[in-house]
């Protein structure tokens, strides 16, 4: 069982999660908010359930291939077999193992993200807070507790 | 038969940088008949664990600034131009995948130039089938290996169960669906406060502790994929520790409870789950060798459960012999997956030769 706090442009939701195979809940209620350009930020602990989350989502757009956790490879990337909402990428970013948002320059997440049709989920972005908050108007928060 | 590339001798100059180490070797290699020699001239590795331990992480924006200063003097340290000039490589194997993008580029790009200046054939890596071939750098190994072999990759990023039909010839049979078995001893350790990197750290306190104290999950343990998951052990030892009513960051000093004990029933958690899967994929798959290979294969409570199941469950299996020094990343076994490229006439363009990130098997 996890509780979630969907934040976007003011407004905060909350969602219960029963179970890890619950989190389809969670998408139902995103789906209508994300864009093209749009950034997930998905907070919460060790073993919160926060790549299981981004798994469900990666489903939901239709991904077929698996969705491991990047906290090794910092970054992964998926492309969409259909488009949806406009989006035709999903960019998975692991921010666990950086120690701020100046080691993001290794990824070239501004590069990568250019093409504005993609859709970035970023866990522990508390971890690169001032890269998050400098695109406040893109960004819907998720905290899982 | 693929076309002659090399002569029946030669000599491969690999370098890896695909994540925290930067890494040049030489490899002689020579032929004759079905007989062959395989000798490492060279090896240098740079390894960058004392910075990132700091931070208690990897740094890669530190790590891709390092590579390049580092690769320069290794390179000028392997003497790989002799002083007529001339160079004392014939080929060169580089990784270019998977990895950071930065942090591969710089081996692809040094790679690219040297093949573009020295006109030698350039063959790019998959860092995977390096970890691969690390376990024919033991020459006991080479004289025992016979296809198919089963191989299990563990690593930081890595949990992968591969089936290898001949050299370059592989399937994953299996694989983690969500964290790696290196990634599982990290986070646990980080939960109860151990330093990075905390699979090391981990497997030292379990030595004179009881795997059996905590009882921890073993997720798909008995179902019949041959995929694995870690995650939820995260989840159980957070459990766990805030149970024993203790912050993690007093945990390490183990005074209220015993940390021993959970580090030894973490590690047989982790370790259970490698050993069933591989056996079961084992069985399934017939190989005549299985091998071992990546950072967590250094692990010795893996080694011996391993073969300890190996010898009771398929005694015509041979167990391969982990290969030792070449646990971590490693230009040697860039240069022996290379070397197994080349052999059979696999050589890339240097001018298209590209950082793969997302390469797999
Ligand atoms: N809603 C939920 N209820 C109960 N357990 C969950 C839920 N979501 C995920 N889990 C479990 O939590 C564990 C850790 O999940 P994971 O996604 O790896 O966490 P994180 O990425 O936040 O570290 C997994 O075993 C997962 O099955
Ligand atoms: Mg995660």
């Amino acid at each position: 069982m996890r509780n979630i706090k969907i934040s976007s442009k003011g407004k905060t939701t909350a969602v219960k999660v029963p179970s890890e195979n619950d989190w389809g809940l969670v998408v139902e209620k995103l789906l209508p908010l994300i864009r093209p350009g749009t950034i997930l930020a998905v907070q919460g602990n060790l073993g919160a359930g926060k790549t299981t989350f981004i798994q469900a989502l990666a489903k939901a757009l239709g991904i077929k291939r698996f969705v491991p956790s990047p906290t090794f490879a910092l970054m992964r990337s998926y492309k969409l077999p259909k488009t949806v909402n406009g989006i035709h990428r999903l960019v998975h970013v692991d921010a666990y193992r950086l120690k701020d948002e100046l080691e993001l320059q290794v990824l070239d997440l501004d590069e990568e993200l250019s093409d504005g049709k993609s859709l970035l989920v970023v866990e522990w972005p508390e971890k690169i807070e001032k890269w998050i908050a400098a695109r406040e108007s893109r960004v819907i928060r998720l905290k899982i507790v | 038969m693929a076309k002659k590339v090399l002569d029946q001798r030669f000599k491969v100059l690999s370098i890896e940088t695909s994540c925290d180490e930067t890494s040049v070797a030489l490899l002689d290699y020579a032929e004759r008949g079905t007989q062959y020699a395989v000798r490492l001239r060279h090896h240098e590795t740079a390894t960058q664990i004392p910075i990132h331990r700091r931070f208690g992480g990897v740094v890669p924006e530190v790590a891709a600034r390092t590579h390049v200063a580092e690769l320069v003097s290794l390179l000028d340290r392997a003497k790989i131009i002799s002083s007529g000039k001339r160079s004392t490589f014939d080929a060169i194997a580089v990784t270019k995948g998977p990895g950071l993008a930065t942090a591969l580029r710089v081996g692809v790009e040094a790679a690219r130039t040297l093949a573009m200046l020295t006109g030698k054939p350039i063959v790019g890596v998959n860092h995977l089938e390096g970890h691969l071939a690390s376990a024919w750098l033991v020459p006991e190994n080479r004289r025992r290996w016979e296809f198919p072999i089963l191989a299990l990759l563990v690593s930081g990023g890595h949990s992968e169960l591969v089936l290898m039909r001949d050299f370059c010839s592989y399937k994953v049979v299996g694989r983690t669906r969500d964290d790696a078995a290196g990634e599982a001893f990290d986070k646990t350790a980080k939960l109860l406060g151990l330093p990075y990197p905390g699979g090391p750290e981990m497997s030292k306190q379990a030595k004179t502790g009881n795997p059996k104290a905590f009882d921890l999950p073993r997720p798909m343990l008995k179902d019949k994929s041959l995929d694995m998951s870690f995650s939820g052990l995260k989840t159980a030892v957070r459990v766990l520790v805030d149970k024993l009513g203790l912050e993690s960051k007093h945990a390490v000093r183990g005074t209220r409870y015993d940390l021993p004990d959970l580090c030894a029933s973490i590690q047989a958690a982790i370790t259970d789950v490698l050993v069933e899967k591989t056996i079961r994929a084992a069985k399934l798959h017939r190989p005549k060798c299985i091998i071992m290979v990546g950072g967590v294969s250094a692990n010795s409570e893996l080694q011996e459960k391993m073969a300890r199941c190996v010898k009771a469950e398929l005694p015509d299996v041979r167990m391969l012999k982990p290969p030792s020094g070449f646990y971590t990343d490693n230009a040697a076994m860039i240069a022996a997956a290379g070397l197994w490229r080349l052999r059979k006439g696999k050589t890339d363009a240097w001018k298209k030769l590209d950082a793969e990130p997302e390469l797999d098997l």
